[in-house]
């Protein structure tokens, strides 16, 4: 399953805040061009897991390897640079920005915006494209979430960090977004996404990881997390099959 | 009505007539003598002044009851410039000051002053006696009415009524002066003046226009963008007008050395002023003046760009003519009258104006010559939804709160340069000083804390640390404290800049470094800290800084005492003395200097990632910027900017003691930021202008109790209608006008552009 070089790996990454120890111990990989999908109960890690990958946060133990280079501790602005993207948790957008300049802001890392890349993001977003003038403030919640992973995209990322891109959206939006990660993941781009929404992720996940208070407890192809019994219980609402 | 009703009405007009009572009690001094302690109290609640409070409150109580009575009519056209001229008049009648022989009195210090001379005009003492107040109850009336009812006869009658008001005004003030004698300083009958004038205008308004609700600012924006440029040739004509006319220029041989001039060639002929400024007096003046007119209207009003560009050069020439004319009656005077014209002081008023002049005709054909085309507004209409179009659309529909017509916030970056570059000679040394020690530097400091706190968005208290440390530093480096630098680091102040700019980044980096992780509240209690650090070193630290004493120490050591600053290079010698105005023009080089690299700075990409960190520092961080460093960037950029003024304060004012540099001065720094609009460079600038010479202007029209209720007043006034900051940065406004928020979200605002041209 896993490729000779994977993309990203983790391994043994102990991250703390303070006296909490929010991960213990946390080894995954992502191999290049795959979905892999972190998910778990609130609290449980996933977002630190995914700071710690995109250089907000340092792990106290353990390393990271992307493409076989150590990136543990390496800045957050340094990972943007080798295109290690993350679209944070809660939508980050700048609102008083329009659509526009959120987008540009985007490729920050570059002299210049790829209007190449501007275009394909307007196309998968046809939402952004009626509000290109608009301030990012003003936009509905769904939209902002597609406005900041636009802006993802147009950093040309390798590696996309996606954090609950589903929060508080509507099914139908939902749905969509999925759709258009799946879209952008065809595109090249390599992605480790962290949901709640467990049958959406991980039916577009190729591998799945579940996080318990800062343990990975299980792993597996996106399909075999989806029939794991422990996994329907925790996450989908059903009650364990009597055996 | 229901008792409730009436019991709410009750509650208001109680409340009304007990806030007239605390105003008659603030209104004026407050404290009583030691025999009689409430004197003062007795007399502000004493009969009939109470009964002018009261009725104030009455009126407020009636403005409220019948807001939404009142509400329509005040949007109707002529509206806003009626009630901003009948303010002014009002002011200059109540408030402000008056010509008096016996000092500046108010105007009915000086109608009792009339009432009491003889040998004084009919039409004068009627005026003072009781035709000022009949016809602005008149104009009042009538106006009201025009407006109220749309009755244009009543609107044409009161505007007619204004304009012979403003005469009579100026008739009456002068008829005074004749009088009395002496010069006349006083600003009252200037205010009543323009307050008429603007009335008239506005009377003109209500009778001409149709609209029904008010468009001033669509008209305002046609009318200024309808020729780029226009507004300055009419600006220069009528400042030329009044230099050749009115203003008085130097004359060496009248007992008054002054004359106007039509007469200044006899008064030079027989001197051995240099031939081509006596063709300057002979004909040259005179034929420029046209001339330069004629090409500046001509290029604007056809839109010549060569023409244009021909207008500036001529224009920018004459001005430089006029000044070296002006330099050649300088060297005349210091032989003739030594206190005038020597340091360029005295040399009156007519020959900056015509400088003034010049400059204004120059830059009209600058601004035509660069304005770009007219914008052409519906040919956007054809929905392209292209990338770049909606965007831009949203632009204009955002940029519409101040001056978008075309060259207009040239032209008046323009007469704001020329009206610093030749005001100060004109002024009186007293305005001097307070141009160069508190507008000067202090611009210079809200320029530099307008980057931290607008565009980085950290609050920092403490900003006037790095202006105490810029100042050490200079007297460091000039020998001129208890400690001494190896004598080859003792530098001249101009030199000593570089050093105080770096140690000042360097202060900058080593307080931002450990506290820049703080956010918001956290970061404002620790640089207020810091400012106090700072200033307690320097108060205590006697070896060093020579603590609170300043120069009182050891004169003959000359501590504290910063050198005057000098330049000498190759055939160019300037040392600055006590002359103000050098210093003046110094800072105003720094200034100019500072703003220009700022505005770089802020379109750069360290100002885009300025502006994102302030609007989500995660998502910043998540775009790739090193938000730590930007943040610290910003930090030292304004820490250096306070070194530079530091330099330029320690080396003007000779010596300085610890509490210049106290608390207080920090949040000044900032209310002037805040109150100019944050983030916003001409709104810093502005901001701190406008708060330093409002106190230093109250000084002579209020009484001294009064004045920070004055300020107060203004502050207050501002935060109620511009939120946002008197020349709000464009961001700053979306996010306090929710008008704004409204307009620029609705998508078809976005994809109309007609729309957009519409009402405001
Ligand atoms: N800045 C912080 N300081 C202290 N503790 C923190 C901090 N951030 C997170 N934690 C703790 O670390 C643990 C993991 O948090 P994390 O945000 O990674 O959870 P999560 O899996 O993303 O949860 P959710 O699904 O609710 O977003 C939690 O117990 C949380 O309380
Ligand atoms: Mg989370």
């Amino acid at each position: 399953m896993s490729a000779p070089q994977p993309l990203l790996d983790v391994r043994e990454i102990e991250v703390r805040y303070g006296a909490i120890r929010a991960l213990k111990g946390v080894s995954f990989s992502v191999g290049a061009g795959e979905v892999v999908a972190l998910l778990g109960a609130n609290g449980a890690g996933k977002t630190t897991t995914q700071k710690t990958v995109s250089g907000m946060l340092r792990p106290v133990a353990g390393t990271i390897e992307f493409e076989g280079r150590r990136i543990d501790g390496t800045p957050a602005h340094k990972l943007v640079d080798l295109g290690i993207c993350h679209v944070p948790e809660g939508r980050h957008v700048f609102p008083r920005m329009t659509v526009a300049e959120n987008l540009d802001m985007g490729a920050f890392r570059f002299k210049q915006p790829d209007p190449a890349d501007l275009e394909r993001v307007l196309e998968l977003f046809p939402r952004l494209k009626e509000r290109y003038g608009q301030h990012s403030g003003t936009l509905s919640g769904g939209e902002q979430q597609m406005l900041a992973i636009g802006r993802a995209l147009m950093g040309k990322p390798r590696l996309l960090l996606l954090d609950e891109p589903s929060m508080g959206l509507a099914p139908l939006i939902v749905a969509q977004i999925f759709d258009i990660v799946r879209e952008i993941n065809r595109s090249g781009v390599t992605v480790l996404l962290v949901e709640q929404n467990a049958s959406q992720a991980l039916s577009l996940a190729d591998r799945g990881y579940v996080l318990e208070t800062g343990d990975i407890v299980l792993e597996g192809a996106g399909r075999d997390l989806l029939a794991d019994e422990r996994v329907r219980a925790a996450y989908l609402g059903e009650e364990i099959a009597a055996s | 009505m229901t008792t409730a009703d009436s019991r709410a009405l009750a509650k208001r007009l109680l409340a009304c007539l007990v806030g007239g009572l605390v105003l008659a009690v603030m209104w004026g001094p407050q404290e009583g003598s030691q025999n009689d302690y409430y004197f003062e109290l007795r007399t502000s609640l004493g009969f009939p002044r109470v009964l002018i409070f009261l009725g104030i409150g009455v009126v407020v109580f009636l403005a409220m009851t019948f807001w939404p009575v009142l509400r329509p009519f005040l949007s109707r056209p002529g509206v806003w410039p009626f009630l901003s001229g009948l303010l002014a008049v009002l002011a200059g009648q109540t408030l402000m000051h008056w010509y008096d022989p016996l000092g500046d009195g108010k105007f009915g210090t000086v109608a009792t002053a009339v009432s009491q001379t003889k040998g004084i005009s009919a039409l004068t003492s009627a005026y003072f006696g009781w035709l000022a107040w009949t016809e602005l109850a008149l104009v009042v009336v009538l106006c009201a009415v025009g407006i109220a009812l749309r009755l244009r006869l009543a609107a044409w009658i009161g505007g007619a009524l204004a304009v012979i008001a403003a005469v009579l005004t100026w008739y009456a003030q002068h008829s005074v002066v004749a009088k009395g004698g002496g010069i006349d300083h006083s600003l009252g009958w200037g205010a009543v003046v323009v307050g008429y004038l603007v009335i008239a205008f506005a009377a003109g308004v209500i009778a001409l226009s149709d609209a029904q609700v008010a468009t001033g600012r669509a008209f305002a924006d046609r009318l200024l963008g309808w020729r780029p440029g226009l507004p300055l040739v009419i600006a220069g004509v009528v400042l030329g007008l009044l230099a050749f006319y009115v203003g008085r220029w130097f004359a060496p041989s009248s007992t008054q050395y002054n004359t106007d001039f039509g007469g200044l060639h006899a008064v030079f002929a027989p001197t051995a002023l240099a031939s081509w400024a006596m063709a300057y007096l002979s004909w040259a003046g005179w034929v420029l003046l046209p001339v330069a007119v004629v090409l500046a209207g001509i290029a604007a009003y056809l839109r010549s760009r060569p023409l244009a560009w021909v207008a500036a050069a001529v224009g920018t020439l004459a001005a430089i003519y006029t000044l070296a004319t002006l330099y050649e009656f300088s060297k005349i005077a210091a032989r003739v009258a030594p206190t005038f014209g020597s340091t360029w002081q005295n040399l009156g008023t007519g020959g900056w104006m015509a400088c003034g002049a010049f400059l204004l005709l120059g830059g009209a054909g600058y601004v035509a010559a660069t304005a770009e085309s007219a914008p052409q507004q519906g040919s956007e209409e054809a929905a392209t939804v292209s990338p770049a179009a909606p965007a831009q659309v949203a632009d204009e529909a955002r940029s519409r709160s101040f001056l978008t017509a075309p060259g207009a916030a040239r032209s008046l970056v323009i007469a704001t340069i020329a009206f610093a570059l030749f005001y100060p000679p004109t002024a009186t040394s007293f305005w001097q000083s307070v141009l160069v020690s508190e507008i000067g530097i202090y611009v210079l400091l809200a320029v530099g804390l307008n980057v931290v706190v607008g565009w980085a968005g950290l609050l920092d208290l403490g900003f006037i640390a790095f202006f105490a440390i810029g100042s050490y530093t200079t007297a460091y480096l000039t020998n001129s404290l208890p400690i001494h630098p190896p004598s080859w680091l003792v530098l001249p102040p101009l030199a000593a800049i570089p050093f105080a700019v770096v140690i000042c980044l360097i202060a900058g980096v080593l307080l931002g470094a450990p506290t820049l992780r703080l956010r918001g509240d956290y970061l404002a209690i620790v640089t207020l800290g810091f400012g106090e650090i700072i200033r307690i070193i320097a108060n205590n630290a006697d070896a060093i800084t020579n603590g609170s004493r300043g120069t009182a120490v050891d004169p003959s050591r000359g501590v504290n005492n910063v050198p005057h600053p000098s330049i000498h290079i190759g055939p160019l010698h300037i040392t600055w003395g006590l002359n103000q105005l050098q210093y003046w023009y110094l800072l105003l080089v720094l200034v100019v200097i500072v703003v220009v690299l700022f505005r770089r700075l802020e379109n750069s990409r360290l100002g885009r990632a300025w502006a994102a960190i302030r609007e989500d520092e995660v998502a910043a961080q998540a775009t790739g910027m090193n938000t730590f460093r930007v943040k610290l960037l910003a930090f030292a950029i304004g820490a250096s900017t306070s070194g530079l003024a530091g330099v330029f304060f320690g080396s003007y004012i000779g010596f300085f003691t610890p509490d210049n540099f106290v608390l207080n001065n920090s949040i000044l720094v900032v209310a002037y930021v805040v109150f100019g609009g944050m983030g916003s460079l001409p709104g810093a600038m502005a901001g701190a202008a406008l708060l330093t010479w409002l106190p230093e202007f109250l000084k002579n029209q209020v009484p001294a109790p009064d004045r920070q209720m004055w300020i107060g007043a203004v502050v207050l006034l501002m935060m109620i209608f511009r939120p946002a900051g008197l020349l709000p940065a464009r961001r700053r406004r979306i996010e306090l006008s929710a008008d704004h928020l409204e307009e620029a979200s609705s998508a078809e605002t976005i994809a109309v552009p007609s729309h957009v041209g519409g009402a405001v």
